[in-house]
């Protein structure tokens, strides 16, 4: 099975045994999940300035021996421009960052293995060795004790980031990845192809992937997309974690997206934004799920279901009255070995004034409370006791470590 | 910084983008900068000064397009190069800068064992401890507080400029020299000239001011800014330069001194330090050579990993990383050895290293010129004819000295 670099400027004959040109490129049309079947061949023709496309399916032997064409040359249909969807293999695959789904990680493509895959000639693999590299160079005489091994990612299980590939058709395959290692491929990509990554993906994995980027870095590809692309993710990330991010935007940039965002959820950022990081009111999300105290528990793990999936973490409910006032929190743990008809009220438990948190506290006061109270999440409220959010044990290992 | 915005709308906006054009100029008077300047003016006086001018649009140009390719591919020039121009010239190039690298590399350690020598401290002794300290450094401390503490050492070259007014040198010649070419068919002259090409325009700078921008962030808007601190600071390093050159014209050409080690080259420093001269200039070399040598090991590496597709990163495995600590260990450990190689000059180490930068410099500046007027990569951004003229200047110049020079050296003028 040849390789691309064993391929391109060979010499192609036709039926005739006559030199017609030499191969400057391969043609595919990639989809997810398949290995891809070549396409075109792009030949420049001998004595000739500009190249021509012949349809693969004019080709009778494709090895590194020979290149030869079924019938001759000048019967051969050619096209002279291809539809943007055909794929140059040269030119927009060879030497380009892919990401490489199973090592969930960004490499570049040294070379390409091409070869019979249900009597198709396909792409089947992508070299990403040293070997690789020196078999371009020519070098591979180097090696003199073939101590290096080829290295091959499977080629459905790589994603071209560049180039005229539709990118919702990446999407879906790099949402099986976890967000964290989502965020790391990002972070080794060229800007430009890591905003485009972000973007392509589905809102809901776009926000997640952002919330686990590095600050300064979360900054330069939200550089890179419109407003409406970056307000279409901001709308799914957590109130706080959006906060932090414009707090990092120059102004103008911060305003432009804040006057994107919907109602409910602006509010709740412009409050936020006034609190300072390093305070329990900057570390806070007023994502929380509120109850009342004369609810079942049957109506809170109601409430439960219907925020499921807007909120990632939900450890307690938390009951206030009719004025917003905090009364109290009540552990999923409880919920879910009470009675259904039991009420909140009957639930609640003595809080200690100083297990509650206040917006203008340091993080130092907040890691004292909660490792104190051994709590996982803690309310903060207001000088009148209203309720304005939670700040989770999560919120205050990102602000330690923001890099991680 | 709200109440600057408010105050000064302009200082802010341009306040926002120091650092990459300052910081890549800066670190260009490492080691081998201020050996090279010291002999041009000790051992041809002021003749050399028009270069200095000249280069001075050279540095600046070259600068700007690699701030301008940054700010439009948000890749580093190796990504820039493989993507463009395939894995053949990738390679050539890279291996350029990496010769290149290895041998400003060497004239950091070559500076930090010169420093010692004027308190007799052995080069066996200081060299592999630098070179462990700098390894050490980067895996467990803070790179940037580091960089930080050499770059604020280094502001010692404003005892030059101090200096420069002390000895009240002939400005009049030194205007007149720098606006008179005169060139010398001699190999001596001709490699110091190919030297303080090789050590003002280096191709680590232009592969550094590329990274440098990608990594801060800038954007297309500030480019105007961003333009302006490069020129800033291609000027404000050659007008370092321009003293360190009257400076040792003044007090080393005039009496026939030549260099021999750093000792001489402190002399020039007297009118102002006294007999504190050589504790001042030890102190200097020390911290221009360390800053060097703590930013080139990485940005080599981190360069061939972007141009290869390794992993790079202080946090990727030994097994992961390999090259990535490969090539950090290559640039830390070859170098230092040559250094200690016994009675080897360490002048002519870090001046020759220079030259070896000036000779490859072309090779990196045709990519660069290859790129900045390709449509198809920088869009309406490629260059002015301007630019273009200066650039190809630059690249023919220091072209036509290397093949005069190697003529020179065959037939023997010297």
């Amino acid at each position: 099975m040849p390789y691309l670099s064993g391929l391109l400027n060979s010499k192609i004959v036709d039926s005739t045994d006559e030199v017609v040109g030499k191969l400057k490129d391969v043609y595919i049309h990639p989809r997810v999940g398949e290995y891809a079947p070549l396409y075109y061949l792009e030949i420049k023709p001998l004595h000739k300035k500009h190249s021509v496309f012949v349809p693969y399916n004019f080709v009778e032997n494709f090895s590194k021996e020979e290149i030869s064409l079924k019938t001759v040359f000048s019967k051969i249909p050619t096209e002279h421009v291809l539809p943007d969807h055909y794929l140059g293999l040269s030119h927009y695959v060879m030497d380009q960052q892919i990401v490489d789904m199973v090592g969930a990680r960004v490499v570049r493509v040294n070379d390409l293995r091409i070869g019979d895959f249900e009597d198709k000639m396909c792409v089947l693999g992508i070299d990403v060795s040293f070997s690789g590299l020196l078999r371009r160079l020519g070098l591979t005489f180097l090696d003199v004790f073939k101590v290096l091994k080829v290295n091959l990612i499977d080629w459905r299980k790589a994603q071209p980031v560049k180039g005229v590939l539709k990118l919702d058709m990446v999407a879906k395959e790099l949402t099986h990845l976890h967000p964290a290692d989502l965020a790391n491929i990002v972070e080794d990509l060229s800007i430009r192809s890591g905003s485009k990554l972000v973007n392509s993906l589905d809102a809901e994995s776009a926000a997640k992937v952002l919330e686990e980027i590095d600050p300064k870095l979360q900054k330069l590809l939200v550089h890179q997309l419109t407003p409406e692309q970056t307000t279409r993710i901001l709308t799914k990330m957590s109130v706080d974690e959006v906060v932090d991010l414009l707090k990092g935007l120059p102004d103008e940039e911060g305003q432009t997206i804040l006057s994107y965002l919907q109602n409910g959820k602006l509010k709740k950022i412009k409050k936020l934004l006034h609190y300072k990081d390093d305070t329990a009111g900057g570390l806070m999300t007023t994502d929380y799920i509120g109850v009342k105290p004369d609810w079942t528990v049957k109506q809170a793990v109601k409430e439960i279901k219907k925020n499921f999936d807007i909120m990632r973490s939900i450890l307690y409910v938390y009951a206030t009255d009719e004025n917003e006032k905090f009364l109290g929190a009540v552990s999923m743990r409880w919920l879910l070995i009470s009675e259904p008809d039991l009420l909140i009220r009957d639930l609640l438990k003595e809080v200690s004034p100083s297990s509650i948190l206040h917006p203008e506290q340091p993080v130092r006061d907040v890691i004292n409370v909660m490792t104190k109270y051994d709590l996982n999440m803690a309310a903060v409220v207001d000088e009148n006791n209203k309720m304005l959010g939670v700040v989770s044990i999560d919120d205050i290992m990102r602000h330690l470590a923001p890099h991680a | 910084m709200a109440w600057l915005k408010k105050l000064s709308p302009r200082l802010f906006l341009f306040l926002a983008v120091i650092g990459p054009g300052i910081i890549a100029a800066n670190a260009d008077n490492d080691a081998g900068g201020i050996t090279t300047y010291s002999i041009a003016g000790a051992h041809f006086g002021t003749k050399m000064l028009w270069i200095l001018l000249l280069i001075t649009f050279s540095l600046a140009i070259t600068q700007e397009m690699g701030v301008r390719i940054g700010l439009v591919t948000r890749q580093g020039l190796g990504g820039v190069i493989r993507e463009n121009f395939g894995v053949r010239w990738t390679a050539f190039a890279m291996l350029a800068m990496l010769v290149a690298n290895l041998g400003t590399m060497t004239a950091e350690f070559a500076g930090v064992a010169a420093a010692f020598e004027i308190f007799d401290v052995s080069k066996f002794l200081v060299v592999p401890l630098a070179a462990l300290l700098i390894w050490l450094i980067l895996f467990k401390g803070s790179f940037k507080t580091t960089q930080k503490i050499f770059l604020i050492f280094s502001c010692f070259y404003i005892v030059y400029i101090i200096n420069g007014f002390l000895i009240k040198p002939d400005f009049g010649q030194a205007v007149k020299d720098m606006v008179t070419p005169t060139i010398e068919w001699t190999t001596p002259f001709l490699l110091t000239m190919i030297a303080l090409i090789g050590t003002t325009i280096t191709p680590w700078g232009q592969f550094f001011i590329q990274s440098y921008v990608v990594d801060k962030g800038l954007n297309l808007k500030q480019y105007k800014m961003e333009k302006l601190e490069v020129f800033i600071g291609a000027f404000i390093t050659d007008i370092v330069s321009f003293f360190i050159i009257i400076s040792t014209a003044a007090t080393l050409y005039k009496y026939g001194i030549h260099i021999t080690d750093a000792k001489d080259a402190a002399i020039a420093l007297r009118p102002l330090a006294g007999n504190l001269a050589q504790y001042l200039f030890a102190f200097g070399l020390f911290s221009a050579s360390m800053l060097g040598a703590f930013i080139l090991p990485t940005a080599t590496a981190y360069a061939f990993c972007e141009a290869f597709g390794w992993e790079s990163g202080f946090n990727t495995t030994w097994e992961n990383g390999k090259f990535f600590y490969g090539i950090i260990l290559l640039s830390l450990v070859l170098p230092a050895l040559i250094v200690l190689l016994p009675k080897i000059s360490l002048i002519k180490i870090m001046i020759l290293s220079q030259d070896v930068n000036g000779i490859l410099l072309p090779f990196i500046l045709i990519f660069v010129m290859k790129i900045i007027n390709d449509k198809k990569i920088m869009g309406e951004h490629t260059n002015k004819p301007i630019g273009n003229i200066i650039s190809w200047c630059t690249i023919v110049g220091i072209i036509a000295a290397t093949i005069i020079l190697v003529v020179s050296s065959i037939v023997g003028l010297n």
